[in-house]
Formats: structure tokens, sequence, C-alpha cells
């Protein structure tokens, strides 16, 4: 599953996940998931282009971001779409990770 | 066959009880939506819950890699509902009847890893289980109808 990172201003942290968050999928962000946990402070993950996301992609997700506020950090989620945010919404996921569908809304929570 | 037919079909899918043979699983879903014309939103419904399903049994009825086999049947006509019968070689275990755990939140790190049978509930039309003398069988039901406007 593709991961890239693009440095947005104002210090915050853009991850692009993109194709299926499922069992392979999560294996395959786990590691640069837990390194960007473990090294930024405002993380906005754009989820536009995911798929599919099962629970252990929710996994891969929420322990990052854990970790993440756990540092004093904040992190949102972008762009799900409908079937994905279904999962994040059931899971309580976004009670833990806001979901926002405009960018400048994602970024101004960042800030 | 597709959704309209009347005719039914049975396709089996069997993995090791590994996990890493739950890659052939969205694959062979993928497969039959284009021959079975399944709308992307009850494919989307299909993986997520045999995706449950089958990692919990891996992980928990059969501890890990295991060289026990689990069968999956797809029905494609059973009261005009999509079935998957997924049939295991693990202890007694009823996801039907299995505690719900809360959804996750800020303050409790444990409940990562159970929102599976919350999410088998949410996007399974219909559930029933029961046991064989084998193990168990968990049969998944999508409605052919719904499944044209699933929200």
């Amino acid at each position: 599953m593709p991961i890239s990172t693009e440095e947005l201003e104002g210090g915050i942290t853009r991850v692009i996940l993109e194709g299926s968050l499922d069992i392979a999928g999560a294996a395959a962000v786990d590691m640069r998931m837990n390194v960007i946990a473990g090294t930024k402070k405002a993380v906005l993950l754009d989820l536009q282009k995911v798929s599919f996301l099962g629970s252990m992609g929710l996994r891969a997700l929420v322990i990052p971001a854990r970790a993440v506020m756990g540092r004093g950090g904040k992190i949102v989620i972008f762009g799900p779409n409908e079937l994905v945010e279904k999962v994040l919404k059931t899971s309580g996921v976004d009670t833990l990770i806001p979901i926002h569908h405009e960018l400048q809304n994602a970024v101004a929570a960042l800030q | 066959m597709n959704l309209n037919g009347n005719e039914t079909t049975t396709e089996t899918l069997t993995l090791r009880g590994r996990m890493s043979e739950l890659t052939r699983v969205s694959p062979w879903i993928e497969r039959l939506a284009k021959k079975y014309a399944i709308p992307q939103k009850t494919e989307f419904a299909m993986n997520l819950c045999l995706e449950e399903v089958l990692s919990n049994i891996i992980r928990h009825g059969y501890s890990g890699d295991s060289d026990h086999f689990i069968s999956v049947h797809f029905d494609t006509h059973k009261d005009d509902y999509l079935v998957f019968v997924v049939d295991d070689h693990a202890p007694p275990f009823n996801p039907v009847d299995a505690p719900e755990l809360p959804p996750i939140n800020l303050l409790d790190n444990i409940q990562i890893g159970g929102q599976g049978i919350r999410l088998l509930r949410r996007f399974a039309d219909t559930l029933e289980y029961s046991s064989i003398p084998t193990g168990n069988r968990l049969t998944i039901g999508f409605a052919a109808s719904s499944a044209l406007a699933r929200d």
C-alpha cells in the first residue's frame, strides 16, 4: 500500500495513504506510521484514495494517533469516502480522530 | 448468473489457517463481484466481514498459524440473499451472541482490537451461527435487493 508524506505550512505533515487498508495494507504502512507518530506533532491523514478499511487498518490509524496525542500533538482525518467513513464512525474512531472533508478545515483544526 | 438470476450457484474458497492466506480473499471477492455484478458497496461489506471473521478464526480460534483449513462457500441465490458460509475447525465460538465491545474512545486503550464483531453486525444483513461436528459454521448474508441501495 503506497504511503507518502508532504510537509505543509505551519509544521503540518500530510500523510497520504492510497489503496486498500486491509490486513496486508495495514502491515505495509505500520512501521512508517509509527515513525511519523513518534516524530510529528500535527498530522493530517489523507484518506481520499483509500478504497477499503478493515479493523486491522483501523489499528494502523488509531495506535499512531494515540501516540501523536500522547505527545501533545494533533491529528485529523481528511477526505474518507462514504464507506471508509462508515467504518470509522461505526468503530467510534471519529470520536478520537476528527474527520474533515474540506482541506482548509482539516488544516485549521491542526493549528 | 447475476443478482437477478434464479439459479443457485455455489463457489468455494479453501484457506489454510494462516494470516498470509488472507491475501487470497480480496481477489476472490473481486472476481465474484465482477462475475455476479455485485455492487461496489456490497463488495466492500463482503470484504470487511470476511476479513473480520477469517482473521478472528486464525488468530483466536486456531491461536495463530495452523494447518487447519477454513472453507468459505459463496451462494448467489438463497432467499434473495448473497450468502457466505464459513466453516472452521476451531473450538466453539458464536460471534452472533458474543458481547460487543464499546466503540473506540479517547480513554480506553484496550478496545482497538475489539471492533470486529461490531463491524460484522453493522455491515452484514444477516448472521447465523451453528455448531457443526467439526467446528463452527457462520452464515453471513447480504441482501441482494438492498445491495443496490446499501447505505
